[in-house]
């Protein structure tokens, strides 16, 4: 068997397409991920019950299923509710989103319950509002701490974005089926995409090991 | 627009949702057994002194923790079998790809827990005559282990959560049965939902018996490592 990464060259176009649909999938589900996160984690936080529960129930069910099955529940179920068709984008955007929510949610969370009462007294004592403590006191020291975690889902949702192939969104993985399909060439085909995951994902990863050093160290 | 919800065409294929979830079940093990079974290989290669085993065993680690799981079940799937000219079934492709990812993750969970235990414990034991080996067999995985519970129990959650992947190149999991019902039922609101609710209830199961069993050690007084 002979390598030949000639026929996956050729594609160097589709590659890109699938570069920059991966990359889109991305930037998406990080900020609405980690944004909506945000808003469910203070949710869970919340003494009110009618914002407390709603967030624990959504948390739990968005972690306790497959990220899998949520896009295709979103992408072959939901369009018979609505009176319109949803995207393979809208579908795969809209399970990775969520069930990053549902995680970074915790990480918020936990954040947030690290930091020491005296810290809220303090803030109160000065005369702010619950909103303003959260806002210039509590917050910025948290995300100090939740940082290393809140990189790892960075990653996680950077290898889910490979799941939105499943709905023939056009990202790397599907213009790699595509290209091996093509060409007869699955062997230099997927290992091509898997490089290129690899090159994407190591200095990121290398990153949140940086992070979770310097975090061990100072605290 | 009101629509008519009906589960009885989704009930009466019950027969096949079950096969399915039988069959995630069964990837599940395997993956899991031979997942801890490398795992624990790994971590030690990882941990050796020699750097012709760390290494490796490293880089091992590396690729398959930073790489999407997906592409790694794709690549055993469709460019292994050419490779080394041999069958594949959707099963062993599955189960190959999952043991060793979730044996990258648990190596490092081996390796957290080996490295938390104290330095006097190998001490100890090499002051009684103990080698290498005997003393990790002996006397540190046994206290290691009890911290990596936690950890481990995360993982497996994490994997079965994974073995969906496997209905993308038609293994008739649980995923892929439902597939199945919806294209035969026209009922794909009903079919995936009841799916999404059975995934749903088996983890929530799971992960409920992982946090009695965290709060149980740390009651204990063990610490846990993750």
């Amino acid at each position: 068997m002979r390598w030949d990464f000639a026929s996956v060259f050729d594609n160097t176009d589709a590659l890109l397409v699938g570069a920059a649909g991966t990359l889109r999938i991305f930037a998406i589900c990080l900020v609405l991920g980690l944004s909506l996160g945000l808003l469910v984690g203070l949710g869970r936080y919340s003494r009110n019950r009618w914002i407390h529960i709603p967030a624990t129930i959504f948390v739990e069910f968005f972690r306790n299923t497959p990220v899998l099955v949520q896009i295709l529940w979103f992408y072959f179920a939901l369009p018979i509710l609505l009176p319109f068709q949803i995207s393979p984008l809208v579908a795969a955007s809209l399970g990775i989103s969520l069930n990053s929510a549902a995680f970074s949610a915790e990480i918020y969370r936990g954040g947030i319950q690290s930091i020491e009462t005296g810290q809220w007294d303090g803030a109160r004592a000065l005369g702010m509002r619950w909103g303003q403590a959260m806002r210039r006191i509590i917050l910025p020291q948290a995300l100090k701490r939740m940082l290393p975690a809140l990189t790892n889902r960075a990653i996680e949702i950077f290898k889910m974005s490979t799941l939105a192939s499943a709905v023939a969104y056009v990202e790397l993985l599907q213009q790699g089926k595509l290209i091996a399909s093509l060409n007869y060439n699955p062997i230099e085909a997927y290992t091509a995409v898997a490089v290129i995951f690899f090159v994407f994902l190591w200095p990121l990863v290398q990153f949140s090991y940086f992070l979770e050093r310097r975090l061990k160290r100072d605290e | 627009m009101a629509y008519q919800w009906d589960f009885s065409p989704v009930l009466a294929n019950a027969p096949l949702l079950v096969e399915g979830l039988v069959n995630t079940l069964r990837v599940t093990g395997t993956a899991l057994v031979f997942g801890v079974a490398l795992g624990l290989v790994l971590a030690l290669l990882r941990l050796s002194p020699r750097r012709y085993l760390s290494w490796p065993a490293g880089f091992v680690i590396e690729v398959f923790r930073t790489t999407p799981p997906l592409v790694q079940l794709f690549w055993f799937f469709f460019a292994l079998p050419i490779l080394v000219g041999i069958e594949m079934t959707p099963f062993m492709a599955g189960a190959v790809t999952f043991s060793i990812q979730s044996a990258s993750f648990f190596a490092e969970v081996f390796r957290a827990g080996i490295q938390s235990i104290e330095r006097g414990q190998w001490d100890g034991a090499r002051a009684i005559g103990m080698r290498h080996d005997q003393a990790l067999r002996r006397i540190i995985l046994p206290q290691a282990v009890k911290r990596m519970i936690p950890a481990f129990m995360e993982r497996a959650i994490e994997l079965m959560k994974t073995t969906t992947l496997i209905a993308t190149i038609s293994y008739a999991d649980l995923l892929f049965a439902a597939n199945e019902v919806s294209q035969k039922t026209f009922r794909p609101l009903e079919t995936y939902t009841v799916v999404a609710l059975i995934y749903f209830v088996v983890i929530f199961l799971a992960s409920q018996v992982a946090r009695l069993v965290e709060l149980r050690l740390a009651r204990s007084g063990e610490s846990t490592v993750h």
